[in-house]
């Protein structure tokens, strides 16, 4: 996957500048709120529970300010991106144990016709594991500058 | 508020869609999978919630699909693109009552 491919799951409607929540679960339901007002989900209840029940599986903080929650779920129909940055940072579990300032929300369908959740998480991943842009991405103030990291 | 039979069913769904592919996130890109024998109590946990001719449909229809509960769009059956009859819209769209496809047997879960 490109910067291109990965640039168009991006929308300055599923971009949270300012996230106010202190705690996971807060995290979570403030995170999927673009989504309902975009009407891309069919049942919050059962994303928000299926989000938890990934955390579970293992905290999708992955260090260094970053965490990526994401599932697979049927309470929605396409592949759904939501980032958002939190000033003061979060206690999310994550592996070295620091708040979690950047936020990529990925949900998906447990069905994809073209295949694109595991490239995806993938391509965030990797992004996020490279030094310079994840200082950059976590010095972000607005979608416009987000985009301009992302498509390098 | 308590949940419908059919979002238990979604929900232990989606769990097993997770428990799956866990083994992949873990290997090919590094996300900790330390609890996955607490995520497979916790399944445990929610399918005691599920009624037993519920979830033994569900088991009964896994051992032929991938996916035992299919996504309905414009009344078609995403899982084998069967057109619903229309009397199926009105009673589908509730979570109250768990619906299977007449052509393949999967259930049907509303999502438009």
């Amino acid at each position: 996957m490109n910067s291109e491919e990965l640039s168009q799951f991006f929308s300055p409607e599923c971009f949270i500048s300012d996230l106010k929540s202190t705690t996971k679960n807060d995290i979570l339901s403030e995170m999927v709120q673009p989504l309902i007002e975009m009407n891309k989900i069919r049942n919050e209840h059962v994303l928000l529970e299926t989000l938890l029940k990934r955390e579970t599986l293992g905290s999708t903080g992955i260090g260094k300010g970053i965490a990526i929650p994401h599932c697979r779920t049927l309470a929605i129909s396409q592949i759904c991106v939501v980032i958002g940055i939190s000033k003061s940072g979060v206690d999310f579990d994550s592996i070295d144990k620091k708040k979690v300032n950047l936020f990529f929300l990925i949900v998906a369908p447990p069905q994809e016709k073209t295949n694109q959740y595991l490239p995806l998480l993938g391509k965030i991943v990797e992004l996020v594991r490279d030094n310079n842009v994840r200082k950059n991405l976590l010095k972000t103030k607005n979608f416009t500058e987000f985009m301009e990291i992302i498509q390098g | 508020m308590s949940k419908s039979q059919l979002e238990l069913l979604v929900l232990y769904q989606d769990v097993d869609v997770m428990l799956k592919e866990a083994e992949e996130e873990s290997q090919k890109l590094g996300f900790s999978t330390k609890g996955i024998d607490q995520l497979k109590e916790a399944v445990v946990e929610l399918s005691a919630k599920i009624e037993k001719k519920y979830l033994r449909a569900y088991e009964r229809i896994s051992k032929r699909y991938k996916h035992s509960i299919a996504p309905v769009k414009n009344n078609t059956c995403l899982g084998c693109f069967a057109k619903l009859p229309t009397s199926y819209l009105a009673q589908g769209r509730s979570d109250e009552k768990i619906m299977t496809c007449e052509n393949c047997g999967r259930i049907l879960y509303w999502i438009d």
